[in-house]
């Protein structure tokens, strides 16, 4: 399927741990819908990172998406709100999708993750939500964006809408 | 020789009867000068044993579902006490047990970290009141206490005491266990006698690591062979008052696993099935009751099927935990046994100083501090924070201080309501007792595994040990006049089942919670408030002019037609209820109840004075500054300053650190960077290190926090600064309000016990490589006045939420 077929999901979610987050990732990629594409990235206590992520996502989802800017603010979140930290993950995660190799993702990582959090990103057709959003059962906080149009705007429009959704819900 | 007076203590030294002339010509010598106070003949040897947060429904020989064989052979030959009583909380259970008075008398309503400014409250044990052990001691008894103490206020737990509010101050010869109301199972910070002596060393051995029930039960028996390798007849007191099953719940996972998949039906279910075996083992009457389950706790079916695994594990660590405490004092009693000495003592094993503890709230928790320090996390985020430190398997290991969910506790306690905090309720104040002493129970009248069912109170217990051992009440001690005891014995009991009920009456209070007992009518006034829910809404009700005690919900129950309390009948015995009330009234006037909620005064303005102390210094060789006595660093800007003498060549090694991964700081050395780590609570863990090396030579370095506003658990800037330039910074979005650890201390040069940053845990204590001379906190150095009564306040409020919990 190509990612301009119809309107384009983005998925972000906020683990902290990468265990959690792994275990949704998974979950999404067996859950028999669609993806254009996963990624989870996690940050271990002692600031080591690792990152998984489909090819897919790389060949199509990637591409051309460095220049997007995202809501540093999620970062500073609200006193003792421990459900914030989705927040700050999904955001970490919404920047980490906009780089196009593994060790550019780490960097990014390096300075947006958490010591001991995660986050998880899952890019599919709005078709297929209905089998990959049940997938993701663990993350402390998740939201969905989606847009319209050619694939690389679609995906950064979706991606860019998931981020203010997590963002509002973090107030 | 004549007995002596036992009424004074301490015995006065008994007349020379001999002859001293001028010189040894016609002198004659009274040899019992050179002795000592001896014991009534007979007096017996007294094993007390006190497990810790653990109901009614827990141990298998009272129908619960953990195996208990030893607390079932002591039963089946002694005899099991159903209608027995506590207070619903650690502290003043305890003070209850040792002095045989009611609680507030002796100073100690709430637990004994904090003193407050009320009679009731001030965890000071008055000196009208001697304690057991001491008036034992001094009639020719060796005392000794080991595990939990939790009766010494938290800025006395160091080397300049004072030690009267120590075990050996009430009358121990010995001491070896923890001061505080909880501790790691693995690496406590411990005392012996007069001493803070932290972590044991076996800690450090991997392949055999240190285990505190384990040590408790090697040094009592250390200790029994001791004393009888020196006197054959000398009688003793051992206080065995476990760390189980109060959390951290620490066990080994082959305990844990003997556990796998027993608790998956869920605690509504285990209820029933506790209170069925229960009903078959006759230790509760055939026509009790199930009390039915409040909303306060979750249905089992309603639990997602995610997280069942999750909570169900929890029990399974709960119990082999539990089980393990049963084993070592099963090996305490062996070894009594082998002494030649079983059939000659007295065995009294209580099992809980209160219901069990429902303060996991309903999520449990990978870290039971998170919820002291009040920590929003949902039971899917504590799953995840468990998974971060090693998964559910292992919950009980030595990097998680786990609690259980509150329903589990609230299973725990069938077949009654509630559970710890509630004494108003029985699940909080009545627990198993099982007595044994075949010289003059139950192995004379043949009744061996007998039941008894009279009301009996935790005060009786100091009572019955003085009149089994033919010792009075003293009228006096150290000149004092003393308060009488105001429990009674239940010797009566010990061969008669139909023996006369001698407490006929009896108060209860714990935090504003409260119970009238008078000839088996009991009056419940529990205030409207969830146990485990402390937040500033949750205490609106009960401010000064606003709470009416006496407009709050009562509930009437006669206990002799109903064990469980299933029954209300407060609207049929309108009549009752009022006498109760005024009675109840009366009698917290007389034993220094008053003012009810005492414990929460903190939280509606009423302050100790500020703390004038700014600035602390700790020279290079301190270590094990208890977790209660450190700097005041919480809610606002510090800085912690060392002065270090670093080697040549690449220095390592910490310069300070407080408690470990799941709550605490490390100032340390890494690669010869200076480098320092901070864990909230294990949710939020930050790092921030020095970009270049420490020269050798004499060095400052300085960490400093600037907090975004003196308010609780503020984030702000840390910046590392070598010889005053900075080197170093980062951000740290969240800060511990209210205590890093109940247990762990704060070391210089090195990191006693668990550390707080795992990256060293491999060449842990992890000692500076040079020399710290000296290390200085500066706690206040951006406050105003109004800042620093603000911050005062909200520590405070903390230590009353540490109250509430511990």
């Amino acid at each position: 399927m190509k990612l301009d077929d119809e309107t384009t999901d983005v998925l972000i979610g906020g683990y902290i741990s990468k265990e959690a987050a792994k275990e949704d990732y998974e979950a999404a990629l067996g859950c028999g819908g669609y993806l254009h594409g996963a990624v989870v990235v996690s940050k271990d206590l002692d600031g080591s990172l690792s990152v998984e992520q489909t090819d897919h996502m790389v060949r199509e989802g990637a591409a051309g998406l460095g220049a997007l800017g995202f809501a540093v603010g999620l970062f500073a979140p609200p006193l003792l709100a421990a459900t914030a930290v989705g927040a700050a993950l999904g955001a970490a995660g919404g920047k980490l999708l906009h780089r196009r190799t593994a060790s550019k993702l780490e960097a990014q990582a390096a300075e947006t993750i958490p010591l001991g959090g995660a986050g998880l990103i899952l890019a599919y057709p709005h078709s297929a939500a209905g089998k990959v959003e049940p997938a993701v059962t663990r993350a402390i906080k998740k939201a969905v964006g989606e847009a319209e149009g050619h694939h690389v705007q679609a995906l950064r429009a979706a991606i860019s809408d998931a981020q203010h959704k997590m963002a509002a819900d973090s107030t | 020789m004549s007995e002596p007076d036992r009424t004074k203590l301490p015995i006065r030294r008994p007349p020379f009867h001999g002859v001293a002339s001028r010189t040894l010509h016609g002198s004659v010598p009274d040899w019992g000068l050179t002795g000592h106070a001896e014991a009534p003949a007979g007096a017996p040897n007294v094993l007390l044993v006190l497990i810790d947060d653990a109901g009614f429904g827990n141990p298998a020989t009272f129908g619960g579902p953990i195996a208990t064989p030893n607390y079932t052979r002591i039963a089946e030959a002694g005899l099991k006490y159903n209608r027995f009583h506590v207070t619903a909380l650690c502290s003043p259970t305890r003070a209850a047990l040792l002095t045989g008075r009611n609680s507030h008398t002796v100073g100690v309503g709430s637990v004994g970290e904090f003193a407050g400014g009320f009679p009731g409250y001030s965890a000071t044990l008055p000196r009208d009141c001697a304690a057991l052990p001491r008036i034992l001691r001094d009639n020719g008894y060796s005392t000794a206490a080991f595990g939990k103490w939790h009766l010494t206020p938290d800025g006395q737990q160091g080397p300049a005491g004072p030690f009267d509010r120590w075990p050996t101050g009430w009358g121990f010869d010995y001491f070896y266990g923890f001061l505080g109301g909880g501790a790691s199972q693995w690496d406590p910070c411990l005392a012996e006698n007069q001493k803070v002596i932290g972590t044991e060393p076996e800690y450090y051995d991997k392949d055999n690591p240190y285990y505190l029930p384990d040590a408790m039960a090697d040094k009592t028996i250390k200790w029994l062979h001791a004393i009888r390798a020196q006197d054959a007849r000398k009688p003793f007191f051992v206080y065995f008052s476990t760390g189980c099953s109060h959390a951290p719940h620490h066990v080994t996972r082959a305990w844990a696993d003997k556990y796998q998949g027993q608790f998956d039906q869920g605690w509504d279910r285990l209820r029933a099935e506790t209170f069925a075996r229960q009903k078959a083992l006759g230790v509760i009457p055939a026509d009790a009751e199930l009390t039915a389950r409040d909303p306060a706790f979750p249905a089992w079916d309603d639990v997602p099927d995610k997280l069942k695994a999750y909570y169900s594990r929890q029990m399974e660590v709960y119990a082999g935990y539990s089980e393990n405490a049963d084993y070592n004092v099963g090996r305490v009693i062996d070894a009594i046994e082998d002494l030649g000495e079983l059939d000659n003592t007295l065995i009294i094993w209580i099992w809980g100083d209160n219901g069990a503890s429902m303060e996991g709230t309903i999520t449990g928790s990978f870290n039971e501090l998170t919820m002291q320090n009040g920590i929003p996390l949902t039971d899917e985020m504590q799953l995840q924070l468990s998974e971060r430190y090693g998964g559910t398997g292992a919950w009980g290991g030595q990097l998680m201080d786990p609690h259980y969910s509150a329903a589990w506790a609230w299973a725990g306690n069938t077949p009654f309501q509630w559970g710890k905090q509630v004494g108003s309720h029985l699940g909080g104040t009545r627990n198993p007792m099982v007595i044994h002493w075949p010289a003059r129970v139950a192995g004379g009248s043949g009744d061996g595994g007998g039941l008894r069912s009279q009301f009996t109170h935790v005060t009786d217990v100091a009572p019955t040990i003085l009149d089994v051992a033919g010792i009075p009440v003293p009228s006096s001690v150290d000149g004092i006049d003393q308060e009488p005891m105001h429990g009674v014995p239940f010797t009566a009991t010990f061969r008669d089942p139909a023996a006369p009920e001698r407490h006929t009456q009896q108060y209860f209070e714990t935090i504003g919670n409260r119970a009238m007992y008078k000839d088996g009518w009991w009056l419940a006034m529990r205030t409207p408030r969830i146990p485990w829910v402390i937040t500033p809404e949750a205490l609106r009700p009960y401010a000064p002019g606003v709470w009416d005690p006496d407009a709050d919900p009562v509930e009437l129950y006669y206990l002799p037609d109903d064990f469980s309390q299933a029954h209300d009948l407060a609207a049929d015995h309108p009549e009752k209820v009022q006498e109760l009330k005024d009675l109840f009234w009366r009698e917290a006037e007389r034993y220094k109840v008053l003012p009810l909620l005492a414990t929460l005064s903190t939280f509606f303005g009423m302050l100790p004075p500020l703390p004038a102390e700014a600035r602390f210094e700790f020279r290079g060789d301190v270590e094990n500054v208890l977790s209660g006595m450190i700097p005041r660093i919480y809610n606002h800007s510090y800085a912690i300053s060392a002065d270090l003498v670093v080697p040549d060549g690449t220095a390592e090694g910490v310069i300070v650190a407080e408690a470990d991964h799941l709550g605490g700081f490390s100032l340390f050395v890494e690669d010869g960077k200076l480098t320092h780590t901070y864990s909230m609570m294990g949710v939020f863990v930050y790092r921030q290190q020095a970009t270049e090396p420490l020269p050798a030579g004499e060095v400052n370095v300085r960490m400093e926090f600037a907090a975004d506003a003196p308010k609780p658990a503020t984030g702000g800037e840390v910046t590392l600064f070598i010889n005053d330039r900075p080197v170093g910074k980062g951000r740290m979005d969240h800060t511990v309000p209210v205590r890093f650890s109940g247990y762990a201390g704060m070391d210089i040069g090195r990191d006693n016990g668990g550390v707080v940053d795992r990256s060293y845990e491999d060449r842990q204590p992890f000692p500076f490589s040079g020399t710290v001379k000296k290390v200085v906190f500066d706690v206040k150095p951006h406050l105003t006045d109004d800042n620093e009564k603000e911050l005062h306040a909200a520590a405070r409020h903390g230590e009353a939420a540490h109250a509430l919990s511990a």
